[in-house]
């Protein structure tokens, strides 16, 4: 259902991904989803370098997704109201905007 | 080109040449895409299909059905070995893995299992209903997207958290311990503790410190104790030295 269209999400221009979240939350579905998806092997095997860090607090915060790109932009998701497919649209989105030779290469 | 050729070799009496060329024009089967006919494109755009007006995205609201829906027979062995797990186990720790391959997993469960630690895998529609209606129902929002429980009936948690360190996809999210809902910091401050027998014993020492030192001094010679006595009561009055001498000297 949240799954992207896309299987394998290419982290090729990202350089960090933060996600932290309170577990005994629940508004942290579409959080975790988007950590599966996004720490999944296929995922990280795209890009060595590129760290997955997840933080489990208990302090009642919003769940926040924080991604650091090579080019020193940064995007920071609060996903407390966004689905899991929202927030994998903006991420890939602005992925593909940042690597557009490999895209343009792997297409033709 | 057929015809023609056909004409010119079938002679009267009737016989079939031995080479016949067939009509070669354009192939059905290309490399490229090759361009659909007017009338087949015009068929397939009137034809097309429009899906109906969605009023809201899928998925932006849960689906009202397949609420009460019937356990099959997997499902309630599946609760047996979730509730047999709950009563044996005295370490249930709830962890989201994010690991795709199975080589990770095996090394994972190797480094566990020498601590007696086992992995357990339930799918979430069996233990979020059998969590809400046990005691445990606090555990339940735990449970969402791949989860692991790792169990063990001695709560070696120092163990637990050094091979979990090993492996970054897999995050901890809680534990029960005991019948006590742990958080992060509550399992990290629970592996610092140390084991139960020092602790009995500090509590034990603490709480005997005053009567064992009273029973230490008690033992000592009563020369020695009447002398402290002498000299507690000059400290107390400095000034009426010769008022409290006397009374010293009636009690000894």
């Amino acid at each position: 259902m949240a799954a992207p269209c896309k299987a394998t999400v290419v982290l090729k221009a990202v350089k960090k991904i933060a996600v932290q979240f309170c577990p005994f939350e629940s508004n942290t579905r579409s959080t975790r989803e988007f950590l599966a998806l996004v720490g999944s092997e296929k995922a990280r095997a795209t890009n060595i370098n590129c760290q997955v860090v997840s933080t489990v607090k208990h302090d009642k915060s919003e769940p926040v997704v924080d991604v650091t790109y090579v080019d020193g932009e940064q995007l920071v998701m609060k996903g407390a109201n966004l689905t899991c497919s929202e927030m994998m649209s903006a991420f890939q989105s602005r992925c593909t905007n940042k690597d557009p030779q490999t895209k343009a290469a792997a297409k033709k | 080109m057929a015809a023609t050729l056909f004409a010119k070799f079938v002679p009267k009496h009737g016989w079939l040449p031995l080479t016949q060329t067939v009509r070669h024009g354009s192939k059905a089967v290309t490399r490229h895409r090759k361009p659909l006919h007017i009338l087949k494109q015009k068929l397939l755009a009137v034809t097309k299909y429009i899906p109906p007006p969605q009023p809201f995205p899928r998925g932006a609201y849960p689906s009202e059905s397949d609420h009460n829906q019937e356990d099959n027979g997997l499902m309630l062995l599946q609760k047996k070995d979730l509730k047999k797990i709950f009563e044996d186990y005295k370490m249930i720790a709830v962890v989201q893995n994010n690991c795709g391959n199975a080589e990770d997993m095996v090394i994972l469960k190797h480094r566990l299992h020498k601590h007696g630690i086992s992995v357990k895998f339930f799918p979430n529609k069996v233990t979020r209903p059998f969590l809400i209606n046990s005691i445990y129902c606090n555990m339940a929002p735990l449970f969402i997207g791949p989860t692991v429980l790792l169990v063990s009936k001695e709560p070696k948690v120092k163990e637990m958290l050094t091979s979990l360190r090993a492996s970054p996809q897999m995050t901890l999210l809680g534990a029960c311990i005991d019948d006590t809902l742990l958080s992060v910091q509550g399992i990290v401050s629970y592996s610092k503790l140390p084991a139960m027998t020092v602790v009995q014993g500090e509590l034990v020492s603490g709480l005997t410190m005053l009567t064992s030192h009273t029973a230490s001094l008690l033992q000592r010679h009563p020369a020695h104790l009447s002398s402290l006595l002498q000299q507690y009561i000059k400290q107390q009055n400095p000034n009426n030295g010769t008022e409290a001498s006397p009374t010293a000297e009636q009690a000894t």
